[in-house]
């Protein structure tokens, strides 16, 4: 690593660090802000407005506490790195924790987690290396000046003596916060820019790792939910609890915009002393639903014919007009125009749905895997009427989050349990449940036509996508552009000059959510597969039809130049194989991918290899870096080939996994993962492989076929999967 | 009904009707949670445990099958949880995400191991992996010492 990480953080001041003793008077606390646009300001209330800490023990012992969530993508390591570095201080020795939750816990989502913070961290470490050094000298009595910090000790260089943090934590802590405290220079990097192992890996290995599911409190009651299987539905009335039950609650829905929906019951849980004996006397319920006369258009069938209609004719929003599209097409020498359909899809972490809660009169703690440890918060301030002050809420590993658990539906409904039963419960959704009651990644279509002229060079561009807005649903104003729609189909890093881009909102009432890497799981589809055909069209190699587009953006062209490098295996392939490309750039970080492909049969593909070409910027942890490029790509690879959701009459039409394939080890490609630093702002690392793996696969399908394949998933057919 | 079950060594006196799936009453009795629920229909394999010396789907697998056999649960694969094989070539090599789904394929792994050398066991198992750690597993599979 030669380069420094330039940064888009804010600057930082006074109000973003507070420093204390920590409990008992003993210790030193750092409490900081995550992101700019909080401030960490202690209250003088019992509110604590930070969402991480360094605490340094009198016993040496080193904390660090994180408002966010470890979900799989390694960021607990990454930010231990990251302040361990400056902190002066061996990263074995620190322990990291999610904090408890304060009401600006970051949400984890956006694949942020080291976007924009790292100037942050390192400040935070740096300062709290600092003070103790400051400390350290007042205690040996010497200059400042003379000392330096290193593996937790502040050493006087011209005598080597030293003292521990430990020994002036306290005193540390009443100094002064400093705010340009220098850093660690690059050269000097010992955990930043290294394939550290990640901290929470032991316990992965062998049953350690308590997720949400597997919180277990003293006079604990396990519940099951059973929800209305047509979505809108509403309990017509409460059944009888059977005899075997502790109870059976039934359970107010939550809206799209996390708040009750008062009087709207649309969920009744069984309360028994196990798991299975909820489930079972859940499904032994006779219970009456209401169905409103809405929910019937809550169908596939009439969802995508309302989009051909608005594809058609509906009025859009314009969030991007660049020069005289239609004047460019009259002048276009080759035009190509195509439009590809999308369903809904669900996010199927393998941990289901599930939280611990504990309420009485004058409490509430809450043990969730979450996302959004801030809106558990308030959702429990919402649920019970209680003061902030008097909830706590625990942040457990997450079994996968996907970006299904920002949201607060089990969270309600555990609490509400809880508050009606008055004792602690666990709930837990059976897969039928998750599966039929998710919030959806949006169906769309999205139509792109496209002018080139003789040497190819894109002359116009104009794509219109229809589809359904998460924003708009949770209250977003309806005469904004929905980003989370649009993303992936603005401000393309191809040379264009003509370019307009509409979006036509699909009223269809449907919950839809954040799904990884969201609106660029769609739009880049439509973006690679339309690229690809103007490479056909202009006789080009994809690869090098668009390092010719990208000729004025040096990073994406350099990102380009590599995949050319790194498969040129791609020009001696046997006559079955062949290989498809694609490109994105999100989440600040940008992804290309060659994959090799064969057909052995006319409605199956096989992967056989997958080159992926990262650049976010400055990779934190190669390690995990490389891991998420793998993840990503499964996830993206096993949505598109056979991942949908249908919708029949308000019902979701797949239950469980044996409908709603994904990748097993058999169907897994050889992956290489080829990490540019291009120095640039770092970029997210969780969802930026999974939007090009789509469309890769489907340009090499129309290398090995001649068919191009415009309405996902690729292989409906396919899509069953098996325990064997 | 009242029964007694031997889960990684250690006899437990339980009471919960016979016809409830080994995998609850392993998480929610005994209060061994490293066994993890997946599906409930045997497609995902994440309730995967040894029950003498063979591989159950404990989400499908009755409680009264097992009585008066050895059960193996994740949390006794090895004596201090890091040091089968397999453990240690995971920690090597990295493999866990999210980490849900790795109890039930380090169990099918090691049961497959029986038999199989370490590549040939993990192309044995049909564990899902929502994260796709799966490039991971065969890197580890390639150096656990069979």
């Amino acid at each position: 690593m030669t380069q420094d990480t330039k940064t888009q953080d804010q600057g930082l001041d006074r109000r973003d660090f507070f420093a204390r003793t920590a409990a008992g008077g003993a210790g030193f606390l750092l409490g900081f802000a995550f992101d700019a646009s909080t401030r960490a300001m202690e209250a003088s209330g019992t509110e604590a407005i930070v969402n991480s800490y360094i605490k340094v023990g009198i016993d040496d012992s080193i904390t660090i506490l994180f408002g966010g969530c470890e979900l799989g993508q390694g960021t607990m390591t990454g930010l231990a790195q990251i302040i361990a570095e400056d902190l002066m201080v061996d990263l074995n020795n620190v322990k990291v924790e999610t904090a408890l939750a304060s009401s600006i816990s970051y949400t984890t989502a956006g694949s942020g987690g080291m976007r924009n913070r790292y100037t942050r961290l390192r400040t935070a470490g740096a300062a709290a290396r600092d003070m103790f050094v400051a400390a350290g000298a007042a205690a040996m009595a010497v200059p400042v000046a003379e000392c330096i910090a290193n593996n937790g000790k502040v050493i006087h260089q011209p005598t080597s003596n030293s003292v521990t943090y430990g020994s002036v934590a306290t005193q540390a802590a009443a100094l002064p916060v400093p705010l340009t405290p220098a850093l660690v220079p690059v050269a000097n990097f010992r955990y930043i820019g290294k394939p550290v192992p990640r901290i929470d890996i032991p316990s992965k290995v062998n049953g350690k790792a308590q997720f949400g599911i597997d919180v277990r409190l003293p006079n604990m009651a396990y519940a099951v939910i059973r929800q209305c299987p047509t979505l809108g539905g509403t309990l017509t009335s409460t059944p009888a609890k059977p005899a075997s039950a502790i109870a059976v609650v039934p359970c107010t829905a939550q809206d799209n915009r996390g708040a009750q929906v008062a009087g709207t019951i649309n969920a009744v849980a069984v309360v028994a002393d196990n798991t299975w004996k909820a489930w079972q006397l859940s499904k032994s319920l006779s219970v009456k639903w209401t169905i409103p006369a809405t929910s019937a258009a809550m169908d596939t069938a009439a969802i995508n014919t309302q989009a051909t209609s608005l594809m058609a004719t509906g009025t859009p929003i314009v969030p991007e007009n660049v020069g005289d599209v239609n004047g460019a097409f009259l002048g276009a020498s080759k035009i190509v125009e195509a439009t590809y359909s999308f369903p809904y899809l669900a996010h199927a972490t393998l941990e289901p749905m599930n939280c611990t809660a504990s309420v009485t009169p004058t409490s509430c703690e809450v043990w969730a895997p979450t996302q959004a440890a801030n809106s558990v918060l308030a959702t429990a301030r919402a649920v019970t009427g209680l003061a902030t002050n008097q909830i706590i809420v625990h942040t457990t590993y997450l079994g996968g989050g996907l970006g299904r658990k920002i949201e607060q539906d089990y969270i309600s409904q555990a609490i509400q349990i809880s508050k009606a039963t008055g004792r602690p419960i666990k709930l837990w959704w059976p897969r039928e449940e998750d599966f039929t009651h998710d919030v959806y990644r949006p169906t769309a279509l999205v139509r792109v036509k496209a002018g080139i002229d003789l040497a190819g060079n894109i002359v116009s561009w104009y794509s219109r996508n229809v589809s359904p807005s998460i924003l708009r649903q949770r209250g977003a104003a309806l005469t904004t552009n929905d980003s989370q729609a649009t993303d992936g189909l603005l401000a393309l890093k191809y040379a264009m000059s003509s370019r307009k881009a509409e979006w036509v909102p699909n009223p269809a009432a449907v919950p839809v959510g954040f799904w990884r890497s969201v609106g660029h799981s769609i739009n880049t589809y439509a973006v690679e597969c339309m690229i690809d055909e103007l490479a056909f069209a202009a006789n080009l190699d994809p690869i090098l039809y668009r390092q010719l587009l990208f000729a004025s953006n040096p990073r994406a062209k350099a990102l380009m130049d590599k995949a050319d490098e790194v498969s040129q295996w791609r020009k001696t392939l046997p006559a079955t194989r062949k290989w498809g490309t694609a490109f994105c750039e999100s989440f600040g970080t940008m992804v290309a991918m060659v994959v090799e492909c064969s057909a052995p049969t006319a409605t199956s593909v096989k992967v056989h290899r997958v080159e992926i070409i990262v650049d976010c910027g400055f990779a934190v942890n190669p390690n995990s870096i490389e891991a998420q490029m793998q993840g990503g790509m499964v996830h993206g690879l096993a949505a598109a080939l056979w991942g949908q959701i249908p919708f029949k009459l308000g019902a979701a039409q797949v239950k469980n996994f044996n409908n709603y394939r994904m990748l097993k080890l058999g169907d897994m490609p050889r992956v290489t993962v080829t990490i540019v630093n291009s120095g640039t702002p770092t970029g997210g690392a969780g969802e930026p492989a999974t939007p090009p793996i789509g469309p890769a696969v489907a340009n090499a399908w129309f290398r090995l076929t001649g068919t191009r394949i415009r309405s996902l998933p690729m292989f409906p057919t396919q899509s069953a999967m098996g325990g064997g | 009904m009242q029964m007694t079950l031997n889960v990684n060594g250690t006899n437990y006196p339980i009471n919960v009707d016979e016809t409830t799936p080994l995998l609850w009453v392993l998480r929610d009795v005994i209060g061994l949670t490293g066994t993890k629920y997946g599906c409930g229909i045997e497609v995902c394999w994440a309730c995967s445990v040894m029950v003498n010396g063979q591989i159950e789907k404990s989400c499908k697998y009755e409680v009264k099958e097992a009585i008066g056999k050895k059960i193996t649960t994740i949390e006794g694969l090895s004596a201090d949880g890091l040091s089968h094989p397999a453990q240690k070539a995971w920690v090597e090599c990295q493999v866990p995400q999210c980490g849900y789904c790795q109890s039930g394929v380090l169990m099918a792994m090691s049961i497959a191991m029986q038999g199989h050398t370490p590549t040939d066991a993990l192309n044995e198992i049909k564990n899902l992996c929502v994260c796709g750690t799966y490039q991971r597993m065969r890197e580890a599979a390639a150096v656990t010492k069979a």
